[in-house]
């Protein structure tokens, strides 16, 4: 078992309020003050005024907020910002690099949304999910976009989208660096 | 019914039109990308956010608010209660139109349900209006609270549902009823549901002296402005509303709810721009929910398996102070033939939210009811459902004699049950098994929803350049109506749908009518097409009386409008375009303007109704009584389709909701405090996507020369009716144990 | 609310000690509670300690007789980790935790610790024998069946941090099953988590089972794993009967009534037991 080294216990962190924190989003560096409760959502929403991102039940419950971080799938509401520093975030306005990823086209394609408030958590849960590889079967798939309610109910067509964004080519290990390039471009672009 | 405009309605194929194609959403990018603008993304400078606190309590007086607290947390601007909030103009209680519902913005202390605002935070940041929300402690002097169907007096509302008789009856019911060979008497049981949108109610005000302007997802664009106008004293047209796109409404978006209300007057209070948005669980009470119902239903069936007599007679509840009754019973109006029909409502007052209009409101636990009730008359009678309901097929409508204005349900029985395989379906339930040893059962009903018209109006232009300007205020909540909308618009005016400017979801547009009862399509595609045509004939005149023009002398009626072009329809080497028509002219513009509303004499002389049938499979385990849906196929004549893509995503959306409607969708309502206890998304259920099972929606090919020019029904809700009673019916094959109280669950199907 | 973000389980500690703190790993458990007790009007102002910095919480580590699973190990590092066949019933439960953006950031020690009756991981941490390094003022190894203390109740006191849970390594299979009202995002009516150990001769050596969502906490039915030792494997399921799971006390709530969860329970014990005395199913 650990030993409580009581020397360095003395000199225990001071709790704070507010944080200067540096949030990298997108292949962008932000940095902001937050306040300790701050979710990531919130940051990324209220602050950095990136509110693709959405926000459904703020309580894990229904996917909407689900972006990517450190090559992971993660719901942003249940996490704080403060938590986050230097990790790579990934939000939908970062997927797109000139031309839509194939998941993005997909989607238009097999019209797997319809109001569009539940689409960014859904694709970003989509990439995630190929990125993973427990794309082998319809269930497969269902099962693991189960994170991700649609109250329209354009389930069936997200499974389509998916299916076809891996039939065109999507290899699930690019999933990802596709998106992270396209980021490093726009970045780059930007600059 | 006379063509407004010849030579550019009918079947007809035309070169360059988009009507019946499966576009992809024009609006589809933006979606994907999440540059769509909700209602919340707004973030006008100098925002405040206001955050509301919330009764626990159903019934009672707030006595104490600790507004000290709440003020002492850093950030927070302001604390309103009913102590300091504005007066409004108009009393929110005063019942100004049927559909104003009577809001709860404090005006006084009085708690008349759980999740009633009592308070509202606001602050710099949201984090510190949550924290003063929370340090509020508030106390009251709670009363008890009616929470079920059998806490309140029971009392027959002047109309139900959106202002229909409360009973209505043709024939002699208990003749024939005593006349029967087969009697059924059953009592089926549907809980309050909540909307639960995936964008909860949200609002975004900014004053600029008496003028508003709002971020604020509606379904209603026109009566939301008017009725903000009277409540909060200031001329509508001083109130613009921008609602894009909605995260969904299901009809609780239809007019402005209590706490967007005070958003807006909290921004009135403070002096600067406010967003307030509702969490989860505060979205459950003060925006709507579809009241629980109790539906008894008795039916008579003749030796030969033909209904002598249906009465259909629902229970419902509504709140303390207003009035919405589920018109349930409706949905035996016009579906089955019998010589006698009686459909009736009563209802309580409970300590709840006022219920609305929610998805099929209605016809989706009404449905329900009598797709069952229709499942067991025909197990008494020994017949197949679908023989059972071919016997009862309705060729007139029931009550009132007419004729239908199409009717292809025969078709949709058809093709629905081939597609499904109903032939091999054994009579008698409990017979399938699938290799896994799980009970499979298969089961039917018929969809049906009326096909409903509202006013509204459209602006056309046609512009120098030779492209377009369509504007409606038109709202997009899901169904498609940028690109449907756009589609009818382009068509009417002759242009590729890229050379049409179109414009929608904005208050200062012309009033495209509610988009609600499955009715936005006919009534803002009519208006677009109406104003296409008045543009188009505008341009024609100018064409035809101008003797330097190649169409000098064709006349009205004797040109097509076509790719920018009007060409002359005995003579297609001879046309001019748009663009040298108005140069010619030095006109720089003409604009059409368009109304859309039911034709009076085609709505008297004719029922109008979509129809459908929904085949369903569930599978259930023996032991846990765990049910899953397997397939689901719909067929559905639903008139003119002006995007297929979109209609079939409306359908598959509307059987989900049915299916969720049967198996899932619940809010649990604890009898003694009368709060709703699984006020969250992991509790009160919605199918997730493994919930789903491989759907189909055939589209039944339908055309209706009397429902508006266009054909057009409606496809919003139709999808939920039938698919409910569909999935019921197939657990009763499956297991043999006939569940009347839904949701289906787990322990209703264990001996 | 104050936040402390130490970097050393000893800072951790001593923040602990002096401080009316809420431990805070994946923090996917603790947001929906406070939220939870808001909405009844009794809102948490406890200030955090989030342990998401202290290296030496993180990682699933094999320590030859027992594996190690950090506070900080997430339900997908659970799922990723290379264990053997006695882990196959937890790595199912992890699968079950939420949607997987949850399981991405949920820990396996924080769901202990909230111990909710419908916890989704603890039923297999009582089957496994699991135990918890418990830090703190008096440092401690408690057994699992020692942990859970009762509804949202455990031993780890309030000055004390749960480092990790170790569960001994031993031959045998797991498994688990849940059972809820929809396919995912649910919370358990009932779930079951077994292990077994057998012979050659395809004889039960030893049986561990546990339910979970049928008592105030989760608990093992030892009379069930009495009756099972000797007892060829494809036998199983037919000697569970109703007394082996008589001592379970199940709820009514807006989930299920007593009576269906405990024949739930009784079912999903058979259909557990069915699914071991079959070939392995693939776990990933």
């Amino acid at each position: 078992m650990l030993e409580v080294d009581k020397d360095r216990a003395r000199h225990a962190v001071q709790p704070q309020h507010a944080f200067l924190v540096t949030l990298k989003v997108n292949g962008e560096e932000h940095r902001l003050n937050v306040d300790a409760r701050t979710t990531l959502l919130d940051a990324l929403r209220d602050r950095l005024h990136l509110t693709g991102t959405k926000k459904g039940c703020g309580l894990g419950q229904c996917g909407a907020c689900t972006i990517i971080v450190d090559g992971r799938r993660v719901v942003s509401c249940l996490t704080l910002a403060v938590m986050n520093q230097g990790k790579e975030i990934t939000t939908i306005e970062g997927l797109a690099n000139g031309a839509l990823h194939p998941v993005q086209q997909a989607f238009i394609e097999h019209d797997a949304f319809q109001c569009g408030y539940c689409t960014p958590g859904q694709i970003m849960s989509a990439v995630g999910l190929i990125q993973e590889g427990r794309t082998r079967s319809d269930d497969e798939i269902r099962e693991n976009m189960s994170g991700n309610l649609c109250r329209c109910g354009a389930y069936t067509n997200i499974v389509d989208a998916i299916k076809d964004a891996i039939a065109h080519g999507l290899d699930p290990r690019e999933a990802m660096t596709q998106a992270v390039e396209a980021i490093a471009q726009d970045a780059g672009r930007e600059a | 019914m006379t063509d407004p405009m010849p030579g550019l309605t009918g079947p007809r194929a035309r070169h360059g039109s988009t009507l019946g194609q499966p576009l992809t959403r024009r609006d589809g990018v933006l979606k994907v990308t999440g540059a769509a603008r909700y209602a919340a993304d707004n973030h006008p400078p100098g925002m405040l956010y206001a955050v509301l606190a919330v009764s626990r309590v159903a019934r009672g007086r707030v006595t104490f608010l600790d507004v000290e607290a709440a003020r002492a947390v850093p950030g927070v601007v302001e604390v309103m209660t009913h102590a300091n909030a504005p007066r409004l103009a108009t009393d929110p209680d005063e019942k100004t139109n049927p559909f104003a519902f009577r809001l709860n913005v404090l005006q006084s202390d009085r708690v008349r349900f759980p999740n009633q605002p009592i308070a509202v935070v606001i602050a710099e940041t949201l984090e510190a209006a949550t924290e003063g929300a929370e340090r509020l402690a508030p106390r009251f002097d709670e009363e008890p609270a009616r929470a079920a169907l059998d806490d309140g007096e029971v009392f027959t509302p002047a109309v139900v549902g959106a202002g229909s008789p409360a009973d209505v009856a043709h024939g002699e019911v208990e003749a024939g009823l005593g006349a029967a060979s087969h009697r059924v008497e059953a009592t089926y049981d549907t809980p309050a549901q909540y909307h639960n949108t995936m964008e909860t109610h949200a609002v975004v005000a900014a004053w600029d002296g008496n003028r508003l302007s709002l971020d604020l997802p509606s379904q209603a664009l026109a009566m939301t402005q008017m009725r903000l106008g009277q409540l909060l004293g200031i001329m509508p047209g001083d109130i613009h509303i921008r609602s894009p796109f909605l995260g969904g409404g299901f009809g609780s978006k239809a007019g402005v709810s209590g706490p967007q209300l005070l958003g807006i007057m909290a921004a009135r209070l403070l002096g600067r721009p406010v967003k307030l948005v509702l969490s989860r669980e505060q979205a459950f009470g003060p925006v709507g929910h579809r009241a629980p119902t109790r539906q008894t239903l008795r039916l008579g069936a003749d030796g030969e398996g033909r209904l002598t007599a249906l009465h259909h007679h629902t229970r419902t509840a509504t709140s303390s102070f207003d009035d919405f009754y589920e018109a349930a019973s409706g949905a035996s109006h016009s579906l089955y033939a019998s010589p006698a029909i009686r459909t009736s409502h009563d209802a309580v007052r409970l300590d709840t939210g006022t219920p609305t209009f929610m998805r099929a409101p209605g016809e989706a636990p009404g449905s329900l009811a009598l797709e069952c009730a229709m499942d067991e008359m025909a197990e008494a009678c020994g017949m197949d459902p679908l023989a059972f309901r071919l016997a009862n097929y309705a060729e007139v409508e029931p009550m009132t004699g007419r004729p239908f204005s199409s009717k292809a349900l025969r078709e949709c029985y058809e093709q629905g049950a081939a597609r499904f395989g109903w032939a091999g379906r054994p009579l008698a339930p409990r017979q399938m098994r699938d290799e896994a040893g799980l009970l499979v059962g298969w089961g039917m009903g018929t969809a049906t929803f009326p096909a409903l018209m509202f006013q509204g109006q459209a602006r056309a232009v046609i512009r120098a350049d030779g492209t377009g300007l369509m504007e409606t205020g038109a709202h997009d909540m899901g169904q498609g109506a940028w690109t449907a909308l756009a589609q009818v618009a382009a068509d009417g005016l002759g242009l590729p749908i890229d050379a049409v400017e179109f414009r929608a979801g904005s208050s200062d547009l012309p009033d495209a009518g509610i988009a609600g009862g499955s009715a936005h399509m006919a009534t803002a595609g009519m208006a677009v097409h109406e104003a296409a045509a008045a543009a188009i004939a505008r341009l024609a005149d100018l064409a035809t009386g101008d003797e330097r023009s190649p169409l000098f002398g064709a006349g009205n009626a004797g040109v097509v409008a076509r790719d920018g072009r009007l060409v002359r329809r005995d003579d297609e080497s001879r046309h001019e375009s748009y663009a040298d028509i108005l140069a010619r002219a030095g006109v720089a513009e003409i604009e059409g303007r368009g109304r859309a509303a039911r034709d009076p004499a085609a709505g008297a002389d004719y029922a109008m109704h979509a129809h459908g049938a929904v085949f369903a499979e569930v599978k259930v385990d023996p032991e846990l009584g765990q049910i899953r849906a397997t397939r689901l196929v719909g067929a559905f004549a639903v008139g003119r389709v002006i995007n297929p893509r979109l209609v079939q995503s409306q359908l598959y959306g509307g059987m989900i909701w049915g299916l969720s409607f049967a198996l899932h969708e619940k809010a649990v309502v604890d009898r003694r405090s009368g709060r709703v206890m699984n006020a969250n998304l992991g509790e009160y259920h919605v199918p997730v996507n493994a919930d789903v099972p491989p759907m189909e929606a055939i589209l039944v090919e339908e055309h209706d020369p009397y429902v508006n020019a266009l054909g057009i029904k409606g496809v919003g809700e139709i999808g939920i009716t039938g698919s409910a009673g569909a999935i019921a019916n197939a657990v009763r094959h499956a297991t043999g144990t006939r569940v009347r109280s839904f949701p289906i669950g787990l322990a209703d199907l264990l001996a | 609310m104050r936040y402390f973000q130490p970097a050393t389980l000893d800072e951790a500690l001593a923040i602990r000690r002096g401080n009316d703190v809420v431990p805070l790993a994946g923090a996917t458990d603790v947001y929906p509670a406070r939220a939870g007790r808001r909405a009844w009007g009794d809102p948490t102002h406890k200030d955090v300690l989030d342990l998401s910095r202290i290296e030496a919480l993180r990682g699933i580590e094999d320590r030859g007789d027992h594996v190690r699973i950090g506070a900080l190990a997430t339900w997908t590092d659970l799922i990723r980790a290379d264990l053997p066949p006695l882990f196959d019933g937890m790595k199912r439960a992890a699968r079950e935790v939420g949607g997987v953006q949850v399981q991405n950031r949920g820990t396996v020690v924080g769901n202990a610790c909230t111990a909710s009756p419908a916890g989704d991981g603890i039923p297999n941490l009582l089957a496994l024998d699991a135990a918890f390094e418990i830090e703190g003022p008096s440092p401690r190894l408690v057994p699992a069946e020692a942990f859970f203390t009762g509804y949202r109740a455990t031993a780890c006191g309030p000055h004390d941090i749960v480092a990790a849970i170790r569960i001994p390594k031993r031959e045998g299979r797991g498994h688990f099953v849940k059972l809820g009202a929809r396919r995912y995002l649910v919370i358990s009516i009932a779930m079951v988590a077994a292990a077994l150990e057998t012979d050659a001769a395809g004889r039960i050596v030893s049986a561990r089972i546990a339910v979970g969502a049928c008592s105030a906490a989760a608990g093992r039915l030892p009379l069930l794993e009495a009756a099972l030792p000797g007892a060829p494997l494809t036998d199983a399921p037919a000697l569970v009967e109703p007394r082996h799971l008589a001592h379970l006390t199940p709820i009514d709530d807006i989930r299920a009534s007593a009576g269906y969860r405990m024949a739930a329970a009784l079912a999903l014990v058979g259909d557990a037991l069915a699914d071991l005395s079959r070939p392995a199913a693939r776990v990933a």
